[in-house]
């Protein structure tokens, strides 16, 4: 993860290229729309996994690709939908509905997951903003499914015999669409454990020692604590090597020094040095370069740090929830209890949290921000 | 890249030179505080003196502008046995941030006495999509709203004993319908304006050129207007002289040709890297000088038409501006993704969109200084030819 720029595919790709060096399968999987890793390795990738490097296997998801290929029930619903209102628009460009990208993005990931043929799979993620969308939107398709799906599916299992072959008919959505769009929240669900699962999964930050991306980085760090997804390093890139940091660059290579002072400073998790080149990295030679440099004898498929942002703990009667939030004022968070579920907002991000079934119910007896941790306790 | 450096830089050199200038972040990832040095927030707050700024806040925003769909859905999820509907909820609902910082956008927009808006969003998520497509988001809605309806229509009657939500009835839907429509409707005049233009801020990286490029093709799909294109971070003489980045300088001299050639028309402006980063009024109204040197922030910075795409039944094609060119002198192919115009004088490189990549050039026209390529689909079982002439 990381702001747009700083090198995130880059970095993706030296470390499936470290991981491959120590043995792993790797897969490589880009959801950002703006892909980016046919760029970096000077070749096309595409929808369909390529093998780029030995026991490297890329992979962009591709929004219209998938569509077009293995979603016929819910596009065909979709270009009907579309079909009087788009006009002379190139129709294809405009089934990429709201939310589309994410789930598709998140579906890949089981993918990858159900094949059980790679050891280690290396998500490269969009910039900040998007890539916290794509988190979040389990719980927004939880929303929906809750509230919604339900509703729609028996209205159109109703109506479909009234409208028959009528306009209305043809654009109500079949009971396939419905099964398929079944099918994908399982799928969302699957990977939802997956990303929380400490153990399993962990977040990467990549970022550059200048105090603009630092500052987002480090809200970012919390904003994955929140997501209860474990941050296990943070990757330092562009650093300026000796010989690149005098005449011009004396005043950006004094203010880096204090940039790397602050990055120790502000994550406690293992850093990473990856040294500004004097050409540009492209293509799997200067990427294995990297990775060598970047991680020298570290195996970066391994958990490099264990730890677990998001705790439920029980001492008696009491149970009670902790999040870290480092870096996080306290006036930044805002919490609410409805019952079933705690939302919790922290500047510009928000989480539902399902309470455990002990909890449902229970009043908030306190809750209290020390040190970049929040309690949360329930009344027993 | 830094957009948000440019767009702080663009704002700050107009206010200083006397335009009543609001300077707007969009990104879901706010970096407007940390590159001007100090706390902006969802109210507006003078920087210096003729400039605003804000970091709009999607769940205020969707609290205040939302409220008809809110208690709409409150009081359907109510006959449901639930609780109601925070707006936390409904924030999560995909589209509904962006639209909504999008609303908000234009409205701070129209709400001051302010000659010049900058707006600072991350141009190639879904905010892009949405920015583009006022038109159509408001056409899937009327159409989901009219199966909405018609279902409502049927199972009104029929629901109450299997579903134990009310569904409501034609009225509110047609209230909703407008409210969003009108919405809707003034957000894309004011997207498509005179008046409102796009700059696209790039690196001389070649992936980030990349990038940039497929953005200007979807801004051209959707009738965007772009004028500028800045290339940020340009090693000045002072730095190439350093022997590491000798390498550096010959990829700039290639990549600044090469940035001319996909985004031509549009002016390039040249934003160099300075010898530290560029944090704080100060340094961004020195590096708002050094972009604006011959021109004005506020001005429209290429006055051709935008290049469109269109489509009639299996027809696609692309029309592009070329005033003053000879189509017997151009030669016009597509190689892979791209589609190359090129004559004695001038090399055009123009990233197709994903559907028209697929296809074959068929024929061009050129009239009023306009250029016209028309695309079909291959023949079966042909492979496609990657090259043809005009």
């Amino acid at each position: 993860m990381g702001k747009g720029g700083v090198g995130k595919t880059t970095l993706s790709l030296a470390t499936a290229m470290a991981a491959a060096r120590s043995g792993h399968r790797v897969f490589v999987l880009s959801t950002d729309v703006a892909h980016s890793l046919g760029d970096a390795l000077g070749r096309p990738v595409g929808p369909k996994p390529v093998e780029i490097a030995e026991r490297v296997v890329a992979r962009e998801v591709g929004a219209l690709d998938e569509l077009a290929q293995s979603w016929t029930e819910i596009q065909s619903w979709l270009r009907e939908l579309l079909r009087d209102e788009a006009g002379e628009m190139v129709v294809e460009e405009l089934l990429v509905f709201p939310g589309l990208e994410e789930l598709l993005a998140l579906r890949a990931i089981c993918e990858v997951e159900a094949t059980g043929d790679y050891d280690v799979c290396i998500v490269d993620c969009a910039p900040t903003g998007a890539a916290l969308r794509m988190l979040r939107f389990p719980d927004a398709l939880e929303v929906f499914m809750q509230n919604f799906f339900s509703l729609e599916r028996a209205g159109a299992k109703l109506l479909r015999p009234l409208l028959g072959g009528t306009k209305a008919g043809r654009l109500l959505p079949s009971e396939a669409f419905f099964q398929a769009f079944e099918r994908l929240y399982e799928d969302v669900r699957r990977v939802r454990a997956i990303l929380m699962d400490n153990e399993r999964t962990t977040a990467r930050l990549v970022l550059n020692p200048t105090q603009v991306v630092i500052a987002e980085a480090r809200r970012t760090f919390a904003y994955l604590g929140l997501y209860g997804i474990a941050t296990d390093a943070v990757l330092i890139n562009r650093v300026l090597p000796e010989e690149a940091a005098s005449g011009y660059f004396e005043r950006w290579s004094e203010r880096e020094g204090a940039g790397l002072d602050e990055i120790a400073a502000s994550f406690p998790v293992p850093q990473f040095t990856a040294p500004l080149q004097n050409r540009e990295v492209i293509g799997t030679h200067a990427l294995d370069q990297l990775a060598e440099q970047t991680f020298a004898r570290t195996d970066p498929a391994e958990v490099l740090m264990h730890s677990r942002p998001f705790r439920m703990r029980k001492v008696g009667t009491e149970t009670s929830i902790e999040i870290d939030l480092p870096g996080i004022d306290k006036e930044e968070i805002d919490l609410q209890n409805t019952g079933d579920e705690l939302h919790l907002r922290v500047r510009d991000v928000s989480r539902r949290i399902g309470l455990p079934r002990s909890v449902v119910g229970r009043e908030i007896a306190g809750s209290r921000f020390s040190r970049g941790v929040l309690y949360v306790r329930f009344c027993p | 890249m830094g957009k948000t450096t440019t767009a702080a830089a663009t704002a700050i050199h107009a206010a200083k030179s006397g335009r009543r200038t609001l300077l707007l972040s969009a990104d879901a990832s706010h970096s407007l505080s940390d590159v001007l040095g100090r706390r902006v927030g969802a109210s507006s707050v003078e920087i210096i003196p003729n400039l605003t700024a804000i970091e709009v806040d999607a769940h205020a925003e969707i609290k205040r502008h939302w409220g008809k769909v809110h208690d709409f859905l409150v009081s359907l999820f109510e006959h449901q046995g639930i609780d109601g509907v925070l707006a936390e909820e409904l924030a999560l609902l995909p589209g509904a941030e962006e639209i909504t910082t999008l609303f908000a956008v234009d409205e701070f927009a129209r709400s001051g006495d302010y000659d010049f808006a900058v707006v600072d969003c991350a141009p190639t998520d879904t905010t892009l999509r949405l920015l583009t497509l006022p038109e159509v988001a408001h056409k899937s809605v009327r159409l989901l709203l009219k199966i909405q309806r018609s279902l409502a229509k049927v199972m009104t009657p029929l629901a109450k004993g299997m579903v134990s939500a009310p569904l409501p009835d034609a009225a509110v839907f047609a209230e909703l319908e407008a409210l969003l429509y009108a919405k809707l409707r003034g957000l894309r005049e004011r997207i498509v304006a005179e008046d409102t233009t796009v700059r696209l801020v790039v690196t001389t990286e070649k992936m980030v050129i990349e990038e940039a490029r497929r953005a200007f093709t979807d801004l051209c799909l959707f009738g965007l207007r772009c004028d500028a294109v800045v290339i940020n971070r340009l090693l000045p003489e002072a730095a190439l002289r350093e022997p590491f980045y000798r390498e550096w300088g010959d990829v700039q001299k290639d990549r600044t040709v090469s940035i001319a050639e996909a985004f031509a028309p549009l002016r390039i402006l040249s934003g160099v890297l300075q010898r530290e980063e560029v944090v704080g009024a100060t340094a961004l109204a020195e590096h708002g000088r050094d972009l604006f040197s011959d021109c004005e922030p506020d001005a429209l910075l290429a006055s051709v038409e935008p290049i469109s795409f269109h489509r009639k039944g299996d027809q696609y094609s692309v029309t592009i501006p070329l005033p003053g060119a000879d189509l017997g002198a151009l030669n016009i192919a597509k190689v892979e993704g791209d589609l190359l115009v090129k004559s004695a004088s001038m090399n055009r490189a123009l990233k197709l969109p994903r559907r028209m990549a697929l296809l074959d050039l068929s024929e061009a026209h050129f009239r009023d200084g306009v250029l016209s390529v028309f695309f079909r689909v291959s023949p079966v079982g042909s492979a496609g030819t990657p090259q043809g002439n005009a």
